[in-house]
């Protein structure tokens, strides 16, 4: 599905393959609907249907691999979110370290959410320590 | 799922947090901890703890003084910050943020100029933590004394007043036993030219006058001798990790070579009659501010405990420590660099009381 996505974006099938870290004839072979498991593709939907922190969660216990897990997710998220660090933020960067985004730095003793790659999972609300983080759904993709 | 790891070695402590991202680290160190509990204080999320610090410090027990509790801590590093006397240091990828400037950080510091300073060693006795050492080349006695001296041998009789009377131990005789082969009490007499000061006291004291000796010091010693041989030099070394900056350096050198910086201003009241004299703020005080005074005759009764302010830095360890809330120290000033951090601004000011 994330294939599917990615060449909606535009890629070619050569820079899906690279991205996922796959055969790119395997790539052409889902792409083209060949040896597709109809199963799978409707597990995959139900799982992207998930709330985003089941989502990203489940996700990246199956790859076990962060830039693959980000990859997907971020292609396969329909929703879109901002976030707000207010000023009580003290800079521990516990958030950082929880984002399975990578959609976390800290700057000047603050911590900045890249919302392109925010998924909305909240890991990083739930951790902060001065509870400094908002994150506002934007658009719910439907 | 992120998680702290602790190490504890003996009474020190370390606190780490790993991820893909960084590595942070917070280290405490127990012997440089001086109790005051400002990192309770400011914690963002009651991680720390001030032990029973009067129990600790007076039964010298195997506790640390502060205990941090590794579930509770963000490490965001404030503590380390805000320790007056950086028994905590905390790093992000091995770095210090001691040297990080979007960290904001105590303004204090301690220094001895090598070029005012005389070596009188005065600060390394007076300092309360040990943490000066004076190091000093003397100069050579013999370049401070001109004059000349002889024994004449052949008068003396070896009776060893003057090796018993020089004050500065420059005659050194042979004694032995007389034998009819040789019948003296001493094979020779020699004076030590290096130690030698011309004091005269042989020549004086020698029942046969077999010496002669001059002091010219007085009359030639602008010729003879060169005031760059007086001089004493040295260096000086402040051990930061000890100095808690309190001023009694920069108060008792005597040539104003010392300069000290302290971070918080305020004030110190004891109330004299809550206090109970049980003398635990003045085993925890590191800087040796409060004392209990000595009757000046008798049938006076002096007050309590005696405070000497100019030295204190208003860490507040003795307050915290006073079992029956008879200390209060107020922090009216904290000198800080500053940082763009609104919340870290506030954390410092919060150490204002």
């Amino acid at each position: 599905m994330t294939a599917v996505e990615l060449i909606r974006e535009g890629l070619s099938q050569k820079e899906v393959a690279k991205i996922l870290e796959m055969d790119r004839s395997t790539v052409s072979h889902y792409l083209n609907g060949r040896n597709l498991s109809w199963n799978s593709i409707e597990v995959a939907e139900i799982i992207t249907k998930f709330c985003p922190k089941d989502f990203l969660t489940l996700t990246y216990a199956l790859l076990n691999n962060s830039e693959k897990t980000r990859i997907i997710v971020k292609t396969c998220s329909k929703k879109k979110f901002q976030a707000e660090i207010e000023e009580s933020c003290i800079g521990c960067g516990l958030c950082a370290d929880t984002c399975l985004m990578n959609a976390i730095v800290l700057d000047d003793l603050k911590a900045h959410i890249d919302s392109n790659w925010c998924n909305g999972c909240l890991m990083c609300s739930d951790v902060c320590p001065t509870n400094s983080i908002k994150i506002l759904e934007v658009e719910n993709g439907s | 799922m992120v998680v702290n790891t602790k190490e504890v070695a003996e009474k020190d402590m370390n606190v780490k947090r790993s991820s893909d991202e960084e590595n942070r680290e917070l280290s405490y160190k127990d012997e440089i901890c001086v109790g005051c509990g400002i990192c309770e204080n400011i914690c963002p999320v009651d991680a720390i703890e001030l032990g029973d610090t009067g129990a600790i410090i007076r039964t010298d027990a195997d506790v640390s003084k502060i205990t941090i509790d590794e579930d509770k801590c963000v490490l965001c590093g404030m503590c380390s910050v805000a320790c007056p006397a950086d028994a905590l240091d905390f790093k992000i990828d091995d770095e210090s943020i001691i040297e990080m400037d979007e960290y904001p950080h105590l303004i204090k510091s301690a220094e001895i100029d090598d070029d005012t300073c005389v070596f009188c060693k005065a600060c390394e006795t007076a300092c309360p933590r040990e943490a000066i050492t004076i190091a000093r080349n003397l100069p050579e006695r013999s370049k401070l004394v001109t004059g000349e001296i002889e024994i004449d041998k052949d008068t003396c009789i070896s009776c060893g007043i003057c090796e018993e009377m020089c004050p500065a131990d420059a005659i050194v005789m042979e004694h032995h036993s007389p034998t009819s082969v040789d019948p003296t009490v001493s094979a020779d007499i020699e004076v030590d030219k290096e130690k030698c000061v011309y004091c005269l006291i042989c020549r004086k004291s020698c029942p046969v006058d077999a010496i002669k000796a001059v002091c010219r010091s007085c009359s030639y010693g602008d010729y003879d001798l060169k005031p760059e041989d007086a001089e004493t030099e040295g260096s000086s070394f402040i051990d930061e990790e000890a100095c808690i900056n309190c001023g009694w350096c920069e108060e008792i050198c005597p040539v104003d070579a010392a300069a000290v910086k302290k971070s918080f201003k305020g004030e110190l009241n004891i109330d004299q009659d809550k206090c109970t004299v049980c003398g635990a703020c003045v085993d925890i005080c590191p800087c040796n501010v409060l004392s209990f005074p000595q009757p000046s005759e008798s049938g006076d009764i002096p007050e309590k405990v005696f405070k000497d302010e100019k030295f204190c830095i208003y860490c507040g360890a003795c307050e915290k420590v006073c079992p029956v809330e008879a200390i209060d120290v107020k922090r009216t000033d904290v000198d800080y660099t500053p940082t763009k951090s609104s919340s870290w601004k506030s954390k410092m000011e919060s150490l204002k009381s």
